[in-house]
């Protein structure tokens, strides 16, 4: 059998056993493109909604955090390493691409790695890494914060603007502005927390969750399951890469490095314990720390709604400025900008009757 | 001159220095009876119409694999006169040089346009030297111009295309722009990628004498069927299919299993998150032409040496007018749009 | 951001590994998968191995991804051995 014809089975499947008007959200960058780029919603049975929640690390981030990342670019002594996601970006007043137009030494990075690599390199610039991530990456920066650390680079230092997703999640289901039938829990992030740490979500709320990958037959096969369950639960559907325990390694080493911490998510606001900052022995590498900036107040640009897409209640089609004042090519918000954003997904992505 | 020896600014001063360089090097590569004359103006006698172009080549790194600014500067011309279905005729380049360059590369990268230009039959007829500050220009920037003389007596372009044209593409996407990235060393990683960078006009010539030989044809020259050529480079197949749509008014619809990506490249793609469709091709060639001779066009290009994974990708269609709609191997479809983003600069 | 791709171990040096997809080689750090071998499928994540593959499933994977890869490849693409 094809992969298409295996699509097309789970897609019957899916039609007949699910009840009508199930709501279900994704919390993953990654799941926001691969659905819209295969066009999985035109597979999905008529009344079962699948809509997009925080799981975009750029979107999420805060504008305040983007200010300080641009701020330190303009520093004449930092090179700001970056993964590309971050360049185009929308901060208050500028991105960091134009930012490096008009001098910034900023350079896109691959792996953390290649960060501290630049740092060996050229040891009279202070390279400055802009964490974030969510908790697949954050344990690459630990680890790379380590190799630093090893090799004596005293001349390499992260902003740490990573966050976890579990807490995002529980704020979500307090609000309770959608209702929500079920999760599509993100594949890598589970890669590295397992699935103890969602367990909440179907014990305190009802809800249930199943972890996905991510190519077209995953996702189908993961909105199965959650169909099929007869209480919520929490499930893995990607049980090639992801085990319940997780990547114990990899949380260690997190640990390590990274305490909870308060984090300024976009569309949701303050929530303590979600984002991870560097522990106190490892101060001297926080950016923040070692270059204090002044910073001008945040501006949201006015009519952006990705907060309320970000938590799933407005659909970006329903924003006013989609497609037409806020495109891929001219963003006013970070959900249309990032690649991975509901926002750029749905545009991109848009099926050819849209 | 010896080896060793760098480029001066004195070299771009129009004296002595400067016309010993330009024999050394320039006339040493390029070797025809035209150049060899050193006028200021080069003279030709071309035949019918003549199609006009030029472009800059500003690619960083100079050399990478599969080719060099070179090889580039002359194919990308050659190519840009083959969407005229104009067989070139002569080339000039102008060259701006930072001192300090070596002149041994110089000399490297002016054989290897040489030789490009061997290849594709056309002789380099004419030129510049400036010289620039340290720093500046990155080592070396190549300006190509090109006059060709158009084999064809109607019009190619958008406002040919029709309903039910089919749309041909020549071979795999995103070879030059995959080895540019593997060679600039940003990411370390090492791919099975070299550039494609060819001249094509054999291919198109080959193209032309299909559509007249399946015959058919309402114009006098029988080349009607041919309506629409295309080169993907900056922006890839992507753009080109946007902008046809765009221009022509008309809906295109494309199979992306057709679409041939080599296993090396969709890896990096994979890997970097880059979409071949969006990524710079230096030796493709898209074609439109009318149904009936599709099947004897992509026949014919597969004879030639760069069009041997030639095939159909999609066609022309009255739905969804000005829009592309890529059909996924999942049967279902999805728009198009242009690249948006400088995701790789300096690629050609 | 969370892109992670399937790649095979085809050598290990300390903490270091290449690892290999069709047509492509680079290095990543097993820090997060000490336990991974020469032969191990590792998913792949900004420069480091974050998991190392189960096999039989990794297969079922690999052969549809393959599918979508031997559309391309049957109709004659330079194919490289896919494997």
């Amino acid at each position: 059998m094809t992969q298409a014809d295996e699509l097309r089975r789970l897609a019957a499947d899916l039609r007949a056993e699910a009840r009508p008007d199930l709501t279900f959200m994704e919390v993953c960058g990654t799941h926001t493109m691969s659905i819209a780029r295969y066009g999985l919603r035109e597979l999905l049975p008529e009344g079962m909604r699948l809509v997009s929640g925080p799981g975009c690390p750029v979107c999420v981030t805060a504008m305040a955090d983007l200010d300080r990342v641009v701020a330190l670019a303009r520093l004449p002594e930092v090179t700001l390493a970056t993964f590309g996601d971050l360049i185009r970006v929308p901060a208050s007043r500028t991105t960091l691409a134009a930012a490096r137009a008009a001098g910034a030494d900023v350079r896109v990075v691959y792996s953390a790695r290649d960060a501290v690599q630049i740092a060996a390199d050229e040891p009279d610039r202070q390279v400055v890494f802009a964490g974030i991530g969510f908790e697949t990456t954050a344990p690459t920066i630990a680890a790379s914060l380590l190799e630093a650390r090893a090799r004596g680079l005293a001349n390499f230092s992260v902003l740490s603007m990573h966050k976890t997703m579990p807490l995002p999640l529980k704020a979500l289901l307090e609000l309770g502005e959608t209702p929500i039938s079920g999760f599509l829990l993100p594949g890598h992030v589970s890669v590295i927390t397992g699935t103890a740490c969602y367990e909440f979500l179907a014990r305190d709320y009802g809800v249930a969750g199943v972890v996905a990958g991510f190519e077209p037959h995953d996702v189908l096969r993961a909105l199965l399951r959650l169909v099929r369950q007869t209480r919520p639960a929490i499930e893995i559907e990607y049980g090639r890469a992801v085990r319940p325990e997780g990547n114990v390694v990899a949380q260690r080493l997190m640990e390590q490095v990274f305490a909870p911490g308060d984090a300024d998510w976009r569309g949701l606001g303050v929530i303590p314990g979600s984002g991870l900052a560097l522990r106190p022995e490892y101060a001297d590498a926080d950016a923040a720390e070692r270059f204090p900036v002044d910073l001008e107040p945040p501006l949201e640009p006015a009519g952006c709604r990705c907060g309320e897409v970000l938590r799933g209640v407005t659909d970006p089609a329903d924003c006013a400025l989609f497609g037409a004042r806020c495109t891929p090519e001219d963003p006013v918000g970070a959900c249309m900008v990032s690649s991975e954003g509901a926002c750029a997904a749905r545009y991109r992505y848009r099926g050819i009757d849209d | 001159m010896t080896e060793g020896e760098r480029i001066l600014l004195s070299h771009g001063s129009g004296g002595r220095l400067y016309r010993d360089l330009v024999k050394d090097v320039f006339v040493t590569a390029f070797a025809n009876p035209v150049l060899e004359r050193l006028d200021d103006a080069a003279a030709l006698t071309p035949q019918g119409r003549i199609a006009f172009t030029t472009d800059s080549h500003v690619v960083q790194p100079l050399t990478f694999p599969g080719g060099d600014i070179g090889r580039l500067s002359v194919a990308g011309t050659v190519n840009d006169l083959a969407t005229a279905a104009a067989r070139p005729l002569a080339l000039a380049a102008a060259f701006i040089i930072a001192e300090g360059f070596p002149l041994a590369d110089l000399r490297e990268l002016c054989a290897s346009a040489a030789a490009t230009a061997r290849e594709a039959g056309v002789p380099i007829v004419t030129g510049d030297t400036k010289v620039v500050e340290r720093g500046a220009a990155d080592g070396l920037f190549i300006t190509t111009t090109g006059v060709g003389e158009i084999v064809v007596a109607h019009e190619l372009g958008s406002a040919a295309v029709r309903d039910g044209d089919a749309v041909i593409l020549s071979g795999s996407i995103g070879d030059h722009a995959v080895a540019i990235v593997a060679a600039r060393g940003e990411f370390k990683f090492s791919a099975d990628v070299r550039s494609d960078c060819a001249p094509l006009w054999c291919l198109v010539e080959a193209a032309v004498d299909a559509v007249r030989a399946a015959g058919g044809s309402a114009s006098p020259d029988g080349a009607e069927a041919l309506r629409f050529l295309r080169d993907p480079t900056r922006g890839g197949l992507t753009t080109v299919l946007a902008e046809l749509a765009e221009e022509s008014g008309l809906g295109i619809e494309v199979e992306e299993e057709a679409i041939p990506v080599s296993p090396a490249v969709r890896s990096v793609c994979d890997l970097l998150g880059y979409d071949p469709l969006t990524l710079a091709n230096e030796g493709k060639m898209v074609l439109v032409v009318a149904p009936e001779a599709a099947d004897a066009v992509v026949a014919a290009i597969q004879k030639t040496q760069y069009g041997r994974e030639a095939r159909r990708i999609g066609f022309v269609t009255a739905a969804h007018p000005g829009r592309v709609a890529l059909r996924t191997p999942f049967g279902t479809r999805r728009v198009l749009d242009m690249p948006v983003g400088e995701l790789l600069p300096r690629i050609c | 951001m969370c892109l992670a791709l399937p790649m095979r171990i085809t050598a290990v040096e300390g903490p270091l590994a290449t690892i290999a997809s069709p047509g492509l080689e680079q290095r990543a750090s097993l820090m997060l998968v000490p336990e991974a071998q020469v032969g191990d499928y590792v998913l792949v994540h900004a420069g480091f191995a974050i998991s190392v593959l189960d096999e039989a499933e990794a297969n079922e994977t690999l052969e549809l991804l393959r599918e979508i890869g031997a559309f391309a490849a049957d109709d004659g693409v330079e194919a490289d051995d896919a494997g």
